[in-house]
């Protein structure tokens, strides 16, 4: 009796191990099907496992303005919109945020465990490239859409002309100010607001500064930031256009902001710090934080700020007042330079090609749905990539947005080398707004120190 | 034939098997998330690990990080934040502990709860709070510094004050632990020995340099070693306050490791840094150990 009991406990133990080992097998997941396979109604006549979803996974950061205050909610319907249309492909969402996503991803992809798809800009998507750590796009790329974008984006979304970022929506970064404090002080007309490109010279802008501190006493002219590296293309633009310089050289091999220009105008921001112009403290403060007092109505202008981030921070405004959109002024009048936030979709090469095919088909839907894609694109805030979509919002600052496209200047996160490079930018900020060096002798360092990094980076990109 | 021996050698095969059996969760759990991933960090510490590549390179990456000034910086910023709070909050801990312990026990949970509330609030929202009292225009410390005629002080902005700024924080958010320990361990001294002492005439020095601080060696050597440990760790707090900056002044080797890992993606520099910081506090807690360390027990 004894014997016939361990038989069967045994016969059911083994029976559970290989339906254990049955349930971890790969296999199960799909791996072989594609994205069109999964036809209703034959599975008698198809392995069982042909007509399971491919799974993909998608990060995203918010780029999607937060529908009724909730993050991701507009992803879910978005993924709900693609799956009425494509049910064999099921895609995960994680939203992942501005603060900690990118460590999180380079911690995902040092452990092969990279997400599918990724919503984001080059600064990270075209780092990866170059690491071949992509999957590449050109097959989803028609002659009719290459022909509908600027080059100048595609210059961002490619390596050796291969394409590894889908373009999407971008917005030229640029400054913001209070509208409703200078309406207030009766100084109105301080503003370049008259003027269709809305260009003006720093010494117009000082006079703004000092109109503010004179008249507006409980609000703080504008501010500055050096304490993290979010944020930086803020101060990059806004030192580049005060010393009418460029932050890289045209082909993104050097540094080329260490002029002496660009010196006197991180000289000047530090007297501003002492004479009220600027926000005290800014070595110690984060883009976030200026753009925080910003919204509360206590700063007058705000040097990061772009059509996107006007539409995701228009439900954080603690203050009633009037946003407009400004270029950076230049030093002498001339036409500003904008660096473009350019945002884009990628696929993580993770060795599986009908993960990839899906993804692209994913892609496909976000971009280029006829109902969804421009609905997604306005969720954004952003304008599109396209030459041919215009006219999205009925908004004046959308208006300028779209002319100062005329001002976008090639964007340094395409130099080889881009994220060490941006580590040395704010280190030398604080040297010089903390007097240890003048403005000139710090962006020399930088310079130094970021060529190396660059030259250091095309050497790895070669091997 | 001697059976006994048999029998013996049978029961203590049983009670070994036994005793193994009982530490193996613990060994199985200390093998895979302590052991594994240390080994692994000394292995990952010899190769040029990016999120490219993963070659063999010796130890470049440690010679690296000795020509490095930022490491260099850093290391001494690590040194200074354990040289200034480890021995502040062993001395503050003692110092409330000795001042409530005596106290009777509605004052004692009173003064363990308050001290104790940083030790178990999350660091991140203390360091939020710290962050607004040190804010350079609106922080409530520069309005306190105001009363007195002061200029405004850019706490974390200015390389003379940032450090001290953030062993500030570092000591509010680590001196529960201690206080509580102490406040147990001089509870648990019998009351005799100080009786005896006070029919002497010894003074409150005498009790305590000869009675209450020999009989406290266990507790200090515990609350030394571990606060140093953690010292050596501090990373939130900076992270949240200031970056590392102004111009590395507040980096700190564990922040080092955080940059170098995460933002930049140069694995085995990170590894480098953290077989290097291991080897330091390793080094401290041994000298520790062994000039600290006592046999007293009650």
């Amino acid at each position: 009796m004894i014997a016939v009991k361990k038989r069967i406990t045994g016969f059911i133990s083994v029976l559970l191990m290989v339906s254990m080992i049955a349930a971890c097998s790969p296999n199960q997941e799909g791996g072989t099907s594609t994205p069109n396979s999964g036809e209703k109604g034959n599975t008698a006549e198809k392995p069982a496992d042909t007509n399971k979803p491919v799974e993909i996974t998608w990060w995203n950061f918010p780029t999607y303005q937060a529908l009724d205050g909730e993050v991701g909610k507009y992803e879910k319907q978005l993924i709900e919109a693609f799956n009425q249309k494509h049910p064999e492909i099921k895609v995960n969402l994680e939203m992942i945020t501005y603060d900690g996503g990118p460590e999180k991803l380079n911690v995902a992809i040092a452990t092969n465990s990279a997400p599918d798809v990724i919503y984001d800009a080059p600064g990270r998507i075209i780092d990866w490239a170059k690491k071949d750590l992509l999957a590449p796009l050109d097959d989803m790329v028609t002659d009719e859409i290459k022909n509908d974008i600027a080059p100048a984006f595609w210059k961002q979304s490619v390596v050796d002309e291969t394409i590894y970022m889908y373009p999407i929506n971008t917005a030229p970064f640029m400054m913001a100010v209070n509208k409703t404090v200078f309406e207030k002080i009766g100084a109105l007309d301080l503003l370049p607001l008259d003027k269709p490109d809305r260009t003006w010279t720093f010494d117009e802008y000082k006079k703004a500064l000092e109109a503010v501190k004179e008249k507006a006493p409980d609000v703080i002219p504008s501010g500055f930031y050096a304490k993290s590296q979010a944020g930086d293309q803020g101060t990059r633009g806004y030192l580049a256009n005060l010393g009418i310089s460029r932050f890289l050289n045209e082909e993104g091999s050097a540094v080329a902001i260490n002029t002496k220009e660009a010196g006197a105008a991180l000289d000047w921001l530090v007297q501003a710090e002492k004479d009220g112009l600027v926000i005290s403290g800014s070595a110690s403060l984060a883009a976030a934080d200026v753009n925080d007092l910003f919204l509360q109505g206590k700063l007058a202008f705000s040097i990061n700020y772009s059509a996107v981030l006007r539409a995701q921070n228009a439900p954080l405004k603690q203050a009633e007042f009037e946003d407009v959109l400004l270029p950076y002024p230049t030093l002498d009048g001339s036409e500003p330079k904008l660096e473009p936030y350019l945002g884009g979709m990628a696929i993580f090469n993770n060795d599986d090609e009908a993960k990839i095919t899906a993804s692209k088909t994913f892609i496909d839907f976000v971009a280029n749905d006829p109902e969804w894609g421009k609905k997604s694109l306005i969720q954004t805030g952003g304008l599109s990539v396209r030459n041919s979509i215009t006219g999205l919002y009925d908004d004046s600052e959308y208006e300028y947005s779209e002319l100062a496209r005329k001002f976008v200047t090639d964007p340094p996160t395409i130099a080889d080398g881009y994220a060490e490079v941006r580590t040395f930018w704010f280190p030398e900020l604080q040297r010089a707004l903390l007097g240890a060096a003048s403005g000139e002798e710090a962006l020399n360092t930088f310079a130094t120190k970021a060529n190396e990094a660059i030259t250091k980076a095309k050497a790895a990109t070669a091997k | 034939m001697n059976l006994t021996f048999f029998r013996n050698k049978q029961y203590i095969w049983r009670d070994w098997i036994a005793s193994y059996l009982f530490l193996l969760p613990a060994l199985a759990f200390f093998s895979i998330f302590v052991a594994y991933p240390m080994l692994k960090g000394i292995y990952i510490s010899f190769f040029s690990y990016t999120l490219r590549d993963f070659d063999f390179i010796g130890f470049d990456n440690y010679q690296h990080l000795f020509q490095d000034e930022t490491f260099g910086k850093s290391m001494w910023n690590t040194m200074l934040i354990v040289l200034i709070a480890v021995p502040v909050v062993v001395i503050f801990s003692l110092y409330v502990a000795m001042m409530i312990y005596q106290k009777s026990e509605g004052i004692r949970s009173l003064f363990r709860g308050i001290f104790y509330l940083p030790a178990v609030s999350s660091v991140v929202s203390i360091t939020v709070v710290w962050a607004s009292i040190y804010h350079t225009n609106y922080g409530i410390l520069n309005y306190l510094t105001s009363l007195f005629g002061m200029e405004p002080i850019n706490w974390l902005g200015d390389t003379r004050t940032a450090l001290l700024a953030i062993i500030a924080v570092l000591i509010t958010t680590s001196v529960g632990q201690p206080i509580i320990l102490y406040v147990a361990s001089l509870g648990n001294i019998p009351k005799s020995y100080i009786e005896a002492a006070q029919m002497d005439r010894a003074n409150s020095w005498q009790i305590f340099k000869n009675i209450l601080w020999p009989m406290l060696m266990p507790t200090n050597l515990y609350i030394i070693v571990i606060t140093t440990i953690n010292t050596f760790q501090v990373f939130a707090i900076i992270q949240l306050l200031t970056s590392g900056g102004p111009m590395y002044a507040t980096s700190t080797v564990m922040y080092g490791v955080y940059e170098q890992a995460f933002k930049l993606g140069n694995f085995g520099i990170a590894a480098a840094m953290g077989v290097i910081l291991a080897i330091v506090i390793g080094a401290i807690s041994f000298i520790q150990f062994k000039y600290l360390g006592s046999d007293v027990e009650y």
